[in-house]
């Protein structure tokens, strides 16, 4: 229970990142380390939290869609992983069922949101916005509140019961939810495509694509070469053009679907 | 440009770049207002400031940044410096409140466009790439330098945006509209972002192919197949099927269960490994 309790606390803890400045710590690479550590087992938690975090990479909120919860997810299929000694598939196919439940509860608390904003919208007719502050953490800690019982009930009935459930599980669903973790990393890149590509950078993702494929560039190198690409291919290194250069007026951002 | 008669200093634009709303913005998101609550909490100290010998005024201005608001949290105290200064003239009588809220919903669209490809397209996968590699062989390197890739440019760009905004105000943002350098940096972006995304559908992307044929002692994987022609193909088709599918505008949930089931029934039929 105390196990529970800590890692309720991490929970609480990736959705307090939203009043600290969306530091992103909320994310499975973070969070699935955190439990790794207060579970005694870091190794295991830094490789679980990394494949979380690429099975979850579309799990972003761009567009209308709201995500699987990656937090609760995140946090208790690694918790669930360590404590019953197995791997990283097990915790993939144990993720996504939790994250989606935990989405769908969210929904559900979501609806006293329009009761606690007419209350900050007087409030800020008064002027008084000591009251908004007040509303501003109801609606945060709202969810924090949630996340935080998600684990901790879910952790403390749940632990003796997955094994139980991991035993009757047949092994291809659990290699099987291991062979989709392997694509689905490619879905947030597409989703991450959705939003930045167009008809011009296209060949930069090709450029990209093959800087991997042949010369085994890394992510930080393609990086920084890309980087360079753009400070040369704009001149942001040359001085007094950036203001005043009207005749490089490369119109973009007209074209995004095609 | 900043003069000895404006009362909102650098250390209240700095402040508000890091104070309980601009850190919260996502704290109190919600369908209705979105990042509304946070946003005037963010300009709060500093409308204090501007209308202390103007309850009325203070009133009016906090209804009107508590309104609809919605942006790339890293870019909300540029907005705010730029609100600030317009705020400021609003007092001397200047500017009108109407423009006020119309430049904020002005900006919002288009920052959250260039904010959105620079954090979520590029910063955060380049921190990611780093990241999960070295956690993937239990490097506790690996979340501490996604976090630190992914933070040291997101408060650089808190403060100097807050005191930029304030700076130059709205009449030079609209001059980079115009002579599209606002387009430039979103070109640049994308670049950059596309580029480290072209790199992940390699080297990310890694389910198997585990079909073999051939005869007992010559057996080739398709997989080697495939990756003889060029290494990442896998990674590089599922990449684009996904983005055909998400154009289709098939929802992001049916795509993963639809995943899931294929590779159950892939390990079933001996396709995957």
């Amino acid at each position: 229970m105390f196990i529970a309790f800590i890692l309720a606390l991490i929970a609480a803890l990736g959705v307090m990142d939203y009043q600290f400045g969306t530091l992103y710590i909320f994310r499975p690479i973070v969070l699935g380390t955190l439990t790794g550590i207060v579970l005694n087992d870091v190794n295991q938690g830094l490789i679980i939290g990394a494949t979380l975090e690429l099975f979850f990479m579309g799990a972003v909120s761009i567009g209308a869609y709201i995500p699987p919860d990656v937090i609760v997810g995140g946090v208790l299929a690694t918790a669930f992983a360590i404590t019953t000694g197995s791997g990283a598939e097990v915790a993939i196919t144990l993720a996504m069922p939790i994250a989606l439940v935990s989405a769908a509860v969210g929904n559900l608390l979501d609806a006293l949101s329009p009761v606690l904003l007419s209350i900050a919208d007087k409030a800020a007719k008064d002027g008084d916005d000591k009251k908004i502050v007040i509303i501003h953490w109801i609606l945060g800690l709202l969810n924090v509140g949630r996340r935080f019982f998600l684990v901790f009930f879910a952790y403390w009935i749940g632990v003796d019961k997955v094994s139980l459930l991991l035993n009757i599980i047949p092994s291809y669903i659990i290699d099987g939810m291991g062979a989709a973790a392997g694509l689905l990393p490619a879905l947030g890149l597409a989703m991450l495509m959705r939003m930045i590509l167009n008809k011009k950078i296209i060949p930069f993702y090709f450029l990209g694509f093959a800087l991997a494929a042949f010369l085994n560039v890394s992510v930080l190198g393609t990086a920084i070469l890309g980087l360079i690409l753009v400070i040369v291919k704009f001149g942001f290194n040359e001085t007094g053009m950036v203001l005043n250069n009207n005749t490089i007026n490369e119109k973009v951002g007209e074209d995004d679907e095609f | 440009m900043m003069s000895s008669n404006n009362i909102i200093t650098k250390n209240d634009l700095n402040k508000m770049a890091v104070n309980m709303g601009s850190l919260g913005m996502e704290f109190s998101w919600n369908y209705l207002g979105q990042m509304n609550l946070a946003f005037g909490l963010m300009m709060n100290p500093i409308l204090k400031k501007i209308y202390k010998d103007d309850p009325e005024g203070y009133k009016e201005a906090l209804i009107r940044h508590c309104e609809f608001f919605n942006i790339t949290p890293q870019f909300a105290p540029f907005v705010g410096g730029i609100v600030a200064s317009m705020e400021e003239s609003h007092k001397k009588g200047e500017v009108d409140a109407q423009s006020i809220s119309s430049i904020k919903t002005a900006l919002m669209g288009p920052l959250s466009g260039i904010g959105d490809s620079i954090f979520l397209g590029c910063i955060r996968i380049i921190a990611l790439g780093v990241g999960i590699a070295l956690a993937l062989e239990g490097n506790i390197l690996g979340p501490i330098l996604y976090f630190l890739i992914y933070n040291i440019p997101a408060f650089a760009l808190r403060f100097y945006g807050a005191n930029k905004g304030y700076e130059i105000g709205f009449k030079y943002l609209s001059e980079m509209q115009q002579n599209g350098m606002m387009d430039k940096l979103m070109y640049g972006a994308g670049i950059l972002g596309i580029m480290v995304i072209g790199c992940m559908s390699k080297d990310m992307v890694w389910t198997g192919i585990a079909l073999e044929f051939g005869s007992q002692d010559s057996l080739t994987s398709l997989q080697s197949v495939f990756d003889s022609i060029l290494p990442g193909l896998v990674g590089l088709s599922v990449t684009w099927f996904y983005y055909y599918l998400l154009n289709k505008k098939v929802n992001p949930i049916i795509i993963i269960l639809g995943t899931i089931i294929f590779g159950i029934f892939g390990v079933y039929i001996g396709l995957l490994g």
